[in-house]
């Protein structure tokens, strides 16, 4: 999900939303309403904030989202569109978003057209330590069948993206950790010797529950099993 | 790329030091027999090593290469008394391997003492030395000077690498400081500390290729000095060494104008010789990764100037 600059309120919000959603994935239901955790504005932000997460379940378990759902989807992704000059991350972050609504509501999408699709190659000759922290970032990019630009980069540097995860893990660093191992989950040529589910595991274990590292790990443990739409 | 003289520098100023420090390199002849005199002996064994290393790599100006070896002869001469002092402590610790391990060398260096090879060759007979408790990459360590003393080693080291933490290739994210300086030892006797880069079996090549820029760059940060130069002589021991600029750069950066090497952080504050015993490992070690890393980037570029002049 999108780092931001977050008040209170909004850091409650998304811890919020973020626990539904991993309770949405355990369910095994998304049909049933949970992406209205509250009435405020920071209610609406945090579904800008999870970004394209906010449908996981629908994602990972091949369920349609629950109409309302969709509305209050729809009205996030309207409200909070990247400002101009926004980082490529808050433009890639909203461009998922879009492109998640529409396979659940392929209809005109009623919306602003979103903005332009940055070019990679920052994020293609970073280090290997920068890749990792801006694809844990972009965590929610992580899917399967997904085929944008930064995907194509991360399966252009498992190798990497695997260091990434050790340093993370080295650091306790946990939300990248987490994010990077499921970027990993999806990649090809990731080597053994990472032990990747065990590394999972371990994130799990030393992570004490922490919201955001569960969404990911339990995206991850989705992705690994295979049991995804 | 890193500057080479940027790498080549940083052992100059070590060796600069350890040469105005060589004082420090003392035993304790009156430490309690029973568990202390050995203790001093293993810094000794190290500065022979490295110089070792400087003078086979053949990349020192002529006075780092003299310093070198007047700081050999002082630890021989000196430190060692001629190499009595190895007596001394075989006769306080028959079957320990310490003497034979500071001796071995000592001796490839061109320095005798007989009552050493006697002793060296009666401990290889005893079936107590292969009994004795070892971790794996000590054992594979005493092997390697057994086979460089002349003597079979026992057990051979293609049985022992499987059983280190390196040779079983585990998840690198567990890695902490201790297991790091084991991996990094595993190397140094499995290369002949970086003279046969090819003694490490391509599979642990592959791993640490693979793993060791992650391993690098959190001690980098960390600034455990120390073990950052340790690990950049793993990189100088692989077939591809990266010899990363940033870490470079950091570990140049904090060695002090006159040479010392701080393990950790920043000097440490204390007696001299106290000081010493704290940044001589370090300052040896950055000894050892500059000389190895100048010489694979000076091969580097012989090599590619080689091929610059094959015909298309």
């Amino acid at each position: 999900m999108e780092e931001s600059a977050t008040s209170t309120p909004l850091q409650g919000a998304v811890r919020d939303l973020t626990t539904a959603v991993v309770s949405a994935l355990r369910s095994g239901d998304p049909a049933r309403p949970y992406l209205r955790t509250g009435q405020g504005e920071a209610a609406l932000a945090a579904v800008r904030v999870l970004g394209a997460d906010a449908l996981l379940p629908s994602v990972l378990l091949g369920t349609p989202p629950a109409p309302e759902d969709l509305v209050t989807y729809r009205e996030a992704l309207k409200a909070y569109p990247p400002p101009p000059g926004a980082a490529p991350a808050s433009v890639w972050s909203h461009r998922a978003m879009a492109r998640t609504l529409h396979r659940f509501d392929p209809g005109p999408p009623q919306l602003p057209e979103p903005a332009p699709e940055p070019g990679t190659e920052d994020l293609r000759a970073a280090p290997w330590q920068t890749l990792t922290h801006r694809l844990a970032v972009l965590a929610p990019l992580a899917v399967p069948g997904a085929d944008c630009p930064v995907t194509r980069v991360a399966r252009d540097r498992p190798v990497d993206v695997a260091r990434g995860f050790v340093r993370a893990v080295r650091r306790r660093d946990w939300p990248q950790a987490a994010g990077a191992g499921r970027w990993l989950t999806l990649l090809d040529g990731v080597p053994d010797t990472l032990g990747l589910e065990a590394g999972l595991r371990f994130v799990h274990q030393m992570a004490d529950g922490e919201p955001r590292v569960t969404l990911h790990l339990e995206a991850a443990r989705l992705l690994r099993t295979g049991t995804t739409a | 790329m890193t500057s080479t003289r940027l790498v080549h520098d940083v052992g100059v100023r070590a060796i600069e030091w350890l040469h105005a420090h060589r004082e420090g390199f003392r035993l304790e002849p009156d430490a309690d027999p029973e568990t202390g005199f050995l203790q001093r002996f293993k810094p000794v064994g190290e500065l022979a090593l490295i110089c070792a290393v400087l003078f086979r790599e053949g990349v020192a100006g002529s006075r780092q290469a003299a310093l070198a070896r007047q700081l050999l002869d002082h630890a021989w001469r000196n430190t060692l008394d001629g190499g009595r002092m190895l007596v001394r402590g075989q006769r306080v610790e028959p079957i320990s391997p310490v003497p034979f391990e500071v001796y071995l060398p000592f001796r490839e260096l061109g320095y005798r003492q007989p009552e050493m090879e006697a002793a060296a060759r009666l401990n290889h007979a005893l079936r107590s030395t292969e009994a004795f408790a070892m971790t794996p990459t000590r054992r594979l360590g005493l092997s390697a000077f057994q086979r460089r003393f002349g003597l079979p080693a026992r057990p051979p080291e293609a049985e022992l690498v499987d059983r280190t933490w390196l040779g079983r290739t585990p998840e690198p994210w567990t890695v902490e400081g201790h297991i790091a300086y084991d991996v990094t030892h595993t190397v140094f006797h499995l290369t002949d500390w970086g003279e046969r880069p090819e003694g490490l079996p391509p599979r642990l090549a592959g791993y640490l290729a693979t793993w060791l820029p992650a391993w690098i760059d959190d001690w980098l940060d960390l600034r455990r000095w120390d073990l950052l130069g340790e690990l950049l002589v793993v990189d100088a021991c692989l077939p591809h060494p990266t010899l990363d600029t940033r870490a470079w750069e950091g570990f140049a950066a904090a060695q002090q104008p006159d040479g010392a090497m701080p393990a950790v952080r920043t000097m440490p504050e204390g007696e001299p010789e106290d000081v010493f015993d704290i940044v001589y490992h370090p300052t040896l070690v950055a000894a050892f990764a500059s000389v190895l890393a100048t010489s694979r980037a000076l091969s580097r570029l012989t090599g590619d100037a080689a091929r610059e002049q094959e015909p298309a």
